[in-house]
């Protein structure tokens, strides 16, 4: 076999890979469509849940899951940012640069129940918030902060130094550098970040399953101990009564509306990331 | 006065410059040349302390400016950098206008209704007011290289410096903004001391009154006071077309 012909057989098996992926996303897609338009009458998205869920809308539970997904940044916002700028701006030294980003990576692969369960018992136990939204909203805070970190190192670490160098020829202190130079250089990497915690915040069930979410009894929470109902937990409790098809046709409602709703994020996150490297190119 | 008493500085185990000891006298022009790699900017960023950032860089020896040694620990690095300008071999003008960019290091320091007369007096000084005036809230990036590198050289001189530290400000330019630049330099010299960096040698017998090559980090000078631009660089016509 000569190098031209290896070459086309690399190309073509590479060319099947990347089509069986697409394939698969749109396969995914097709059956949420399918399954989920039925559902998708006038009132869905601005109707209460009636019928434990059977029947109505999921207005609610879209509040809910946009109230934990924006208070969940809202925690982790300035945690990422002040921890990037410390990193970026601030340590000199190489090794401990590359061991705070391994710690990021590794809280990122930590399997979303222990977040739960160890979130529960820091936060609903020993802070007392209980099953809560706060609760809810601290974890997902804790379980989205290297998404945030990592979109965010990668932005301002991507900021020219010419920019820098600027900054401090012209006698700028570093605080100063870091709010008229850095920070707005690097807005749409952090836009980036935030959209894609908010994506993952979205997705996010098994955390916020036992510690801060409710099926049913409520609407939108009237303290800071009170539960909320989430798209999540709606559609997970809904699947399990398979012999339903009233309750099955509704969580494939919900799961289209997660879907699109982590699908637009998704989109908004790529459109700013792809803002952020013409940039940096400038 | 810009002093040097056995200063030397290092990138970790590898000596840049090596053990200088020289004076460089006040409201002058001096051009520093040499092969790349001999020193010539890390000398001047020496000055202001631009490497601080860098982990391995370390220096010995003292640099003082005006009798005050810059390497001393309770040093303000940022006030020294005010007092010492640099300007970049590229010009490097942040994504806003061009009356932002001129007032950009100033602004804090001067109140708000004074800004518009500052930005006037330094894009004056060099010589970009009646090019731009009627268009200062475009943004700076429209302007031509040239330009932007006299509109960071104006950003530089809003902030007050007695130094001018130019590392080769005229290596990514035509010889049209080259001669607006050597002619600004020029100009500058009776208020500000400076050091232009660069690898021409003509040029810097044509703009400086002392020329020193630095050679594996040490110094020698090339010559004494040098004839004057008008007679000897290689841009004199196009200078003597230039607006004052």
């Amino acid at each position: 076999m000569n190098a031209i012909t290896a070459e086309k057989m690399v190309l073509v098996l590479i060319g099947c890979i990347t089509f069986l992926i697409v394939a698969l996303l749109f396969t995914i897609l097709g059956i949420m469509f399918l399954n989920g338009l039925p559902a998708m009458h006038g009132g869905f998205l601005f109707e209460e849940s009636r019928d434990f869920g059977r029947a109505g809308g999921i207005f609610y539970q879209s509040m809910g899951t946009l109230l934990l997904m924006g208070v969940a940044v809202l925690w982790s916002l300035p945690v990422a940012l002040g921890s990037v700028l410390f990193q970026t701006e601030y340590l000199n030294t190489g090794k401990l640069k590359t061991l705070l980003t391994q710690l990021t990576y590794i809280l990122n692969a930590t399997p979303t129940i222990l977040f739960g369960l160890v979130g529960y018992l820091l936060f609903g136990v020993y802070l007392d918030t209980g099953v809560s939204w706060v609760t809810g909203s601290l974890i997902l805070a804790v379980m989205i902060l290297p998404t945030l970190q990592v979109s965010i190192r990668e932005a301002v670490e991507a900021l020219p130094e010419k920019y820098r160098e600027a900054g401090m020829s012209l006698g700028l202190s570093r605080p100063t550098q870091i709010w008229r130079i850095i920070l707005p250089q690097s807005l749409y990497g952090i836009v980036t970040g935030v959209l894609l915690g908010l994506a993952r915040a979205a997705g996010e069930t098994a955390a916020i399953m036992f510690t801060a979410t409710t099926f049913s009894g409520i609407q939108l929470p009237q303290s800071f101990s009170d539960p909320v109902p989430t798209l999540q937990t709606h559609i997970l409790v809904l699947a399990q009564e398979a012999a339903n098809p009233e309750s099955i046709a509704q969580a494939w409602g919900a799961g289209l509306v997660l879907l699109g709703l982590v699908f637009m994020l998704t989109l908004a996150a790529w459109a700013f990331r792809t803002r952020v490297v013409m940039e940096s190119e400038l | 006065m810009i002093q040097f008493k056995n200063f030397s500085a290092a990138f970790g185990e590898r000596k840049v410059i090596q053990e200088l000891t020289f004076s460089l006298p006040e409201n002058s022009i001096t051009g520093i040349i040499g092969v790349s790699g001999s020193g010539k900017t890390t000398l001047l960023r020496a000055l202001c302390r631009m490497n601080d950032r860098i982990n391995n860089f370390c220096v010995e020896g003292n640099i003082f400016i005006d009798g005050v040694d810059i390497n001393r620990p309770d040093t303000d690095v940022y006030a020294l950098r005010r007092k010492v300008g640099m300007v970049f071999q590229k010009p490097c003008v942040f994504p806003k206008s061009i009356f932002e960019n001129a007032i950009f290091g100033a602004q804090e320091k001067l109140p708000r209704n004074e800004h518009p007369d500052l930005v006037e007096k330094v894009l004056r000084e060099v010589f970009l007011w009646e090019e731009v005036k009627d268009r200062l809230g475009e943004k700076a990036t429209t302007l031509s290289q040239g330009q932007q590198q006299r509109l960071t050289l104006a950003r530089t001189l809003a902030v007050g410096p007695k130094v001018l530290l130019m590392d080769e400000p005229t290596s990514s330019l035509d010889p049209k903004s080259t001669a607006a630049i050597e002619r600004l330099a020029q100009s500058l010299k009776s208020r500000h001391t400076i050091l232009w960096v660069t690898h021409q040698h003509d040029q810097a017998q044509s703009i400086a009154d002392r020329v020193l090559v630095i050679e594996n980090g040490q110094i020698t000078p090339l010559s004494a006071p040098v004839v004057r631009p008008e007679k000897s660089s290689s841009f004199a016509k196009i200078l003597q077309g230039y607006p004052e």
